[in-house]
């Protein structure tokens, strides 16, 4: 039994080491001023990856979530008679909730798990370590371009995610389903506001870019430098991601729209 | 030379995001450039305001002048009092219109319809509507409607 | 040891994941020579060498090197302190997504304002020392073992250190590598005049350019000196070390309980 507690307590005491651990982490990567000549194409190359190279999987989601939501909703609101009010549905659903969320969740399996792979295996292959004796600090050189990639990144990848879904909606709503144009978009924007929903939507992806990001990094970078340390370092970036999306999702919606 | 493909890939990147957020802008939230012009505010008293929100939509003659601001509840005659901003090219209320509360379509959101009095007088920064009627209630409809014909 | 000491450890204790590593190790390494650490696998060699280089702090002790007392180097400081300091892995540790030519430009780069055409032929020099000139196009994904650690020597030695440690320079290597890179370490060694730190447990190649040697064993220095007078060594350890003997003061079996209880022959079984 009192083995029980302390083991207990120990994880306790390990949870809270390791959240200090990614803070002094998170202070050490942001701290210092970044030099624009060199961090500027190190950030280019980052963007590319983390951004530009998921743009297939992002849009290809968005239009296919779109298009069933369209599907969905016509079936719920043609009982009722309101079969036009389908574009402010899929537009408040887009914007609020699935463009940051579903984004969030995609970007953490592919491009989370891949900068903490590589980071992983920077580590095992001492090219970290090789960096620190070269007086190079790794936390700048190879993090920090990333962690800012990500946190550029995400709340374009959501914008484009909402609009992609949006034009997919309209395509299944409007063009296969016979609901009047005209209607589709005057519901949309009589109902969705740029400052509560677009906005409110844009920081729930900011926050998520930066708490994906951070999460992949820090993983990589405190991984066991072993290959099975490394692939239950990519495990943890995933569900750790996915778990803070989806928790950080509730709190921000409770404060953001709560009063609603 | 593949440095120079990066960044123009990630330029073209950052502009679709840029992009999509016009479009969420302009097409999705209707947000027009116009939308900062200049406004001025009328209140109206209702006794029941029914589901109506703010943010909710002023018209007259089905098109939008204006938005609700605020619903508040008048603590000496227990009417609640809304607050609106319309838009400064329609000065020319007459004075004498009414704010009535309606609902687009069967079930749709609720907003306000100001139909249009005959006097030359028109609605001034401040001015309240002399006259107003309240959300329909389709509960009390019906039980009017029951007991109506109960008494016939 | 005829010159001044260029690195001197004073009674360093190291411990990691409740493990005493270092227990109170001692050593001077003489400046512009070669030290040898030597040891079996697992005694820390390695960890003796991230503790000159300052990416490890020892729980006692002191580390001096050139005169700075490592662990108390504040973090700028300890950057700029290891310009000075070239550092070869065991893996080599090249970066995989630059090419060989940009893997020795990475320090010049990083480091100095020098124009484009300068990097060039230093870099070039630097190949040239490792006989890779003709390699600077490849990447380190299509580099053999050797070839790996020739151009990760170039690298460690791009900004001219005073300061050289090789972490295990010789394993896994093939017998004409390694005489390429015995060469290479010799070579460097006298026409830079530079201090070399190798950490190995190839006792004959070590042997074989090393001016000075010290043997680690179980967290303490078990022998030092100069080659010949290593050889002569009384210890029973060292000799069992230098001669691979199988079986010796270290124990050829990992302690365990008594033979006859863990296969269960003790009788105890009821």
């Amino acid at each position: 039994m009192i083995e029980r507690i302390a083991a207990f307590g120990r994880l306790g005491l390990d949870t809270v080491s390791s959240f200090g651990r990614s803070g002094r982490f998170l202070a050490g990567v942001l701290g210092g001023v970044p030099r624009p000549a060199t961090g500027f194409p190190l950030l280019m190359k980052q963007l590319y990856a983390v951004g530009v190279l998921s743009l297939p999987i992002i849009v290809v989601s968005g239009l296919f979530i779109g298009m069933v939501l369209a599907l969905q909703g016509y079936t719920i609101l043609s009982d009722y008679g309101s079969e036009a009010a389908i574009g402010q549905m899929i537009a408040l659903t887009l914007v609020r909730e699935l463009g940051p969320v579903v984004t969030a969740l995609l970007f953490a399996g592919r491009a989370g798990s891949a900068l903490t792979a590589e980071i992983g295996l920077m580590k095992a292959t001492e090219q970290l370590s090789s960096m620190e004796m070269m007086g190079v600090d790794p936390l700048r050189r190879v993090v920090a371009p990333r962690l800012w990639a990500g946190f550029i990144a995400m709340p374009v990848l959501a914008a484009i995610f909402s609009v992609i879904g949006i034009w997919g909606g309209m395509l299944v709503g409007v063009d296969w389903l016979g609901v009047f144009e005209g209607s589709f978009w005057g519901n949309m924007q009589s109902s969705v506001d740029f400052v509560d929903d677009v906005l409110n939507g844009m920081v729930k992806s900011v926050v998520f870019g930066f708490v994906c990001t951070w999460i992949a990094v820090y993983q990589g970078y405190d991984c066991v430098p072993t290959s099975a340390g490394i692939s239950s370092a990519t495990t943890k970036t995933v569900v750790y991601s996915s778990l803070a999306v989806l928790g950080l999702d509730f709190v921000l919606t409770a404060v953001m729209f709560g009063d609603f | 030379m593949a440095q120079r493909t990066t960044e123009i890939l990630v330029g073209l990147f950052m502009i679709a995001g840029i992009a999509a957020l016009l479009v969420l802008a302009l097409q999705v939230s209707g947000l027009s450039p116009k939308s900062a012009e200049s406004t001025y505010t009328i209140y109206a008293n209702f006794n029941d305001t029914g589901g109506l929100t703010p943010r909710g939509r002023v018209s007259m003659a089905g098109v939008t002048v204006g938005t609700i601001e605020s619903i508040t509840l008048n603590k000496e005659t227990f009417q609640a009092r809304v607050r609106m901003s319309i838009s400064s090219d329609v000065d020319n209320i007459p004075a004498d219109s009414s704010a009535v509360i309606r609902t687009s379509g069967l079930l749709g959101e609720q907003y306000i319809d100001i139909s249009i009095g005959a006097e030359v007088e028109s609605l001034k920064e401040g001015d309240t509507f002399y006259s107003t009627q309240s959300a329909m209630n389709l509960e009390r409809l019906i039980s009017n409607f029951a007991s109506g014909r109960a008494g016939n | 040891m005829d010159s001044s000491a260029y690195i001197s450890l004073e009674d360093v204790v190291f411990s990691r994941s409740g493990r005493r590593i270092f227990d109170g190790v001692s050593l001077e390494i003489p400046r512009g020579k070669i030290t040898a650490i030597m040891g079996p696998s697992g005694t820390g060699k390695t960890t003796l060498l991230r503790l000159i280089g300052g990416q490890l702090r020892p729980d006692s002790g002191r580390v001096v090197v050139d005169g700075h007392e490592v662990p108390k180097l504040r973090r700028k400081a300890l950057y700029a302190f290891r310009e000075k300091m070239g550092m070869l892995f065991q893996s080599g540790a090249l970066f995989t997504d630059l090419s060989v030519f940009e893997n020795v430009a990475f320090p010049l780069r990083v480091h100095t304002r020098l124009p484009e055409d300068m990097i060039r032929d230093i870099v070039l020099m630097k190949l040239e020392a490792v006989g890779l000139r003709g390699a600077r196009h490849l990447m380190p994904s299509e580099l053999s073992g050797g070839m790996t650690r020739r151009v990760a020597l170039a690298r460690s030695i791009a900004l001219d250190p005073e300061l050289i440690l090789y972490d295990e320079p010789f394993a896994g290597q093939d017998p004409i590598a390694m005489g390429v890179l015995v060469k290479l370490i010799r070579d460097l060694n006298s026409s830079m005049g530079l201090t070399s730190v190798l950490v190995s447990h190839d006792v004959p190649e070590s042997l074989s350019i090393c001016h000075y040697a010290c043997i680690i064993a179980d967290g303490r220095v078990i022998g030092e000196g100069s080659p010949e007078q290593l050889r002569e060594h009384p210890s029973g350890q060292v000799q069992q070390f230098l001669q691979g003997q199988p079986d010796g003061p270290v124990p050829f079996h990992y302690p365990a309980e008594g033979a006859a209880r863990d296969f269960g022959l003790s009788g105890g079984v009821s």
